[in-house]
């Protein structure tokens, strides 16, 4: 396997000319998308790093795709600003990795996730084209929206040099309490009961105890409205659901790191409604496993990948596999679409781009 | 229109749904831009999804050239008829067919009208986000093709940030769908949503349209701030800003815009060179207290007068003057030209002491209304009709406007789109490789390029302008422009 770091896109150009397979990677942060690639050279994105433009007042960032997560939102922090998308694996992932593989943690449940905060980008396609996609201002609707296409295109389409990004400002304060159920079914029963009602979660995710199951909530907001709210939300939980105990819990970076848990050779993305989820997990009881975003990302650790595999297929469901090395990082369902080929088509002709 | 083709759609539509006689064409012949138009050779109007996918099937076949038409709201002509084309009206597709308040999510098909996933969603606390100001006749359909925006996106988004799932058909007949029931939409692979909406009705048609629906903010705070001066206004939203708060809407409107909406709907503003609205929303005690903020914002912005919704009944006093103001500018004037640019916020006030020059330059009156949370001008260029030239001065002032959005970094389109209206001024925004490979896209999904001929991309043979004043609705005050 060849690798090569271009330090601009001028060389990332021509390393796509001059390469017959080529292959887009960060710091490598999920093995699995960078498995089972078969001898195709590896462009590292590494070099191009770099805040470019940030402008708080305009609530935008622009940044280079290989830039470390970490940077992004240290820059942000600074500005009392945050990406309500909330990448995923904030300490080792790159931002152009998080836009490929659209990989959100919990705090997606506020504002929504990466399709919602990303605004333009630069690329490199398989022709070694550069161009832009989208604009740089929070709200545009000229010409295609190619920049949304390219979340979950797991660098097939073009290669991301560039990603510009609305930001948003953080809250200052989060409160967290769980609230134990016996039955899945009971825990689900609350997150449809809070789906209609007024509070504005920061989070909500699920996840199976040893007998039982634990809805984690957060609520973020100004110091002394939190307790009102608290106590408002927490009384309503109590009386429309049939829960075993609440506790609040210590609001902390692990509570809300839907993957702090999980252990397994392999790790699984799952896109997925609330509904769906119980014919899902009794397929994937011996995996681990959490539910976030109100039950509608499966997160699922597990030794045994064809076992989620069969499960996935049995539910028409898809799965992405992060971690662990795999033939083929997407699982169970295929999503080949006749659109997505189009672009394809168009913008890597002779299939470089894997 | 070929007669062979005419035959053919007998065969799909009954006589009562297939128009071909001028008299039933000429209601189609404009959208909301009604300074274009255009007769199609026929209009369709479909009652389910085999027809539709019958038609676009049958318009592939034969080359013919085909848009696809909710309520013709389009304020860039993107529903503009392609003459002598086949229009294809999706009204009738109006069934909800899912609401499912648990999962928060509505099932629709084309032509629901945007404000009946709302009504429908009410009973259950819920709401459909995007409020276009058209809102009570425009369909999703159309939201679709344009990714609809309005004056609550700045928190939520525009409408590609509230569709989960959809199913269409491509320009060439080719069925898919993508996304879901689940928040992630497609989840896995590229974003095919995120490609579609928008796109101008240059793909194919939505047959079915999965939303998601948010839950009604326990509490509104709406602010009315009252200026001597516009730029204090804008300084006002960049004070909102640097403060962390993050409000559902920031509007502004101009002395004129102002003046029109007094005349319209007698909203009961003061007298003031600029009005801004902040709208705060969610938690009652979290908006309270924010609004406790907010009021010591507004309070050193230097406003002369600051009046704040007590009821619902006076929110919507204060937004009925916003959202009605496009179409009271009709009072002031025999013709107009909503223009729809974006700069960056922080050069809000640079690009109103701009469009002040090009008024006196141009002679012109130009009206100012604008989505000042996200940077979205929405400059209404006044002018007669009557007068020879006045629309050609009018184009040009507004074609300077767009270019002072680029220069200053923005879009010549917050929420509008290019439709037929901005085509000309798409190579200012992009480069010739970067409309190429748009172009080789379009081409990849509709080789024949049937699909909404004539819009988006620039030349291409364009029908006369025309003249014709307001649009029939919305001189009735049934819709408005955003």
């Amino acid at each position: 396997m060849t690798v090569s770091a271009p330090a601009s896109v001028a060389e990332l150009q021509a390393l796509v000319r001059d390469s017959e397979r080529i292959h887009a990677i960060g710091n490598g942060s999920k093995t699995a998308l960078h498995s089972g690639l078969n001898g195709a050279t590896h462009a590292d994105l590494t070099k191009l790093s770099g805040i470019i433009e940030y402008q708080p007042a305009e609530y935008t960032v622009t940044v280079r795709a290989g830039t470390p997560v970490r940077e992004l939102s240290a820059a942000l922090r600074e500005q009392g600003q945050y990406l309500p998308c909330d990448p995923l694996l904030p300490e080792s992932a790159t931002i152009g990795g998080t836009v490929a593989g659209n990989l959100s943690g919990s705090r997606r449940y506020r504002y929504g996730g990466v399709r919602d905060f990303i605004l333009g980008a630069a690329v490199v396609d398989g022709l070694g084209r550069a161009f832009r996609v989208g604009g740089k201002v929070v709200k545009n609707s000229a010409g295609f929206d190619l920049s949304k296409f390219l979340v979950g295109s797991l660098g097939a389409y073009a290669i991301m040099t560039e990603l510009t990004f609305k930001v948003f400002p953080d809250v200052p304060r989060f409160r967290s309490l769980a609230f134990d159920y016996e039955r899945l079914e009971d825990a689900l029963a609350a997150i449809y009961f809070i789906n209609q009602n007024i509070f504005e979660l920061d989070a909500l995710d699920l996840k199976p105890l040893e007998n039982s199951w634990q809805l984690l909530t957060r609520l973020a907001g100004f110091d002394e409205t939190l307790p009102q709210r608290l106590e408002r939300f927490s009384a309503a939980v109590m009386s429309h659901t049939s829960l075993l105990k609440i506790a609040e819990l210590d609001d902390s970076v692990t509570l809300w790191d839907p993957l702090a848990d999980l252990r397994g050779a392999h790790l699984v993305k799952v896109a997925l409604s609330p509904k769906q989820v119980p014919d899902f997990d009794r397929r994937i009881t011996a995996a681990q496993r959490r539910y976030g975003v109100g039950g509608n990302v499966a997160w699922v650790a597990t030794e045994n990948l064809s076992q989620v595999d069969d499960a996935l297929q049995a539910c028409s469901l898809t799965g992405l596999c992060l971690r662990g090395a795999v033939e083929s990082a997407v699982i169970g369902a295929p999503v080949e679409n006749v659109l997505a080929s189009r672009v394809k088509q168009v913008l890597d002709p002779h299939g470089k781009l894997v | 229109m070929n007669r062979a083709f005419i035959a053919a759609l007998e065969s799909i539509y009954p006589a009562d749904r297939l128009l071909t006689r001028e008299v039933e064409l000429l209601p189609y012949e404009s959208d909301a831009l009604t300074a274009f138009s255009a007769v199609p050779g026929a209009v369709v109007l479909p009652v389910n999804e085999a027809e539709i996918i019958d038609t676009v099937r049958l318009c592939h076949e034969q080359a013919v050239p085909f848009v696809a038409r909710g309520s013709g709201t389009s304020l860039s002509g993107g529903s503009l008829p392609i003459p002598d084309g086949l229009t294809i009206g999706l009204n009738r597709l109006n069934r909800i067919k899912k609401l499912d308040p648990e999962q928060r999510i509505a099932v629709v098909e084309p032509g629901v009208i945007n404000l009946a996933i709302t009504e429908a969603a009410q009973p259950y606390g819920l709401y459909y986000a995007p409020d276009p100001s058209s809102q009570s006749i425009c369909t999703i359909g159309g939201n679709i093709a344009f990714n609809s925006g309005g004056a609550h996106c700045l928190k939520y988004g525009m409408t590609s940030n509230h569709v989960l799932g959809m199913k269409v058909v491509l320009a060439d007949g080719a069925l898919t769908q993508f996304g879901g029931e689940s928040i992630e939409g497609v989840g896995i692979g590229p974003d095919l949503i995120g490609l579609f909406v928008g796109s101008e009705g240059l793909f194919g048609i939505a047959l079915e349209i999965t939303v998601r629906l948010m839950p009604q903010p326990e509490l509104y705070r709406t602010v009315l701030a009252a200026y001597d001066d516009l730029g204090r206004a804008g300084d006002a939203v960049s004070m909102v800003v640097a403060s962390g708060l993050l409000p559902g809407a920031m509007e502004i409107m101009d002395r004129l815009a102002i003046k029109a909406a007094e005349a319209s709907v007698q909203a009961g503003y003061p007298d003031a060179e600029a009005l801004l609205i902040v709208e705060l929303e969610g938690e009652a005690p979290q908006v309270e207290a924010e609004f406790d903020q907010l009021r010591g914002i507004i309070d050193e912005s230097g406003a002369f007068e600051v009046r704040v919704a007590n009821d619902e009944e006076e929110r919507t006093r204060i937004w009925k003057g916003r959202k009605g103001a496009f179409s009271a500018v009709g009072r002031l004037s025999p013709d107009y030209i909503v223009q729809d640019g974006v700069v960056p916020r922080s050069r809000l006030g640079e690009a109103l002491v701009e469009i002040s020059a090009l008024k006196e330059k141009y002679q012109l009156e130009v009206a100012n209304v604008f989505h000042a949370g996200d940077g979205n001008l929405h400059p209404l260029i006044l002018y007669d009709g009557r007068e020879d030239g006045a629309l050609e001065k009018a184009e040009a002032l507004a074609g300077e406007i767009l270019a002072l959005c680029i220069r200053l970094g923005g879009s010549i389109t917050g929420e509008h789109g290019i439709g037929m209206e901005k085509r000309d001024y798409l190579p200012a925004m992009f480069s010739e490789e970067e409309i190429d490979i748009m172009q080789a896209l379009r081409l990849a999904i509709d080789p024949k390029e049937i699909a909404n001929r004539g819009k988006m991309f620039p030349g291409g043979e364009a029908p006369a302008l025309a003249q014709h004043g307001m649009h029939p609705l919305e001189r009735a005050g049934v819709i408005s422009r955003e």
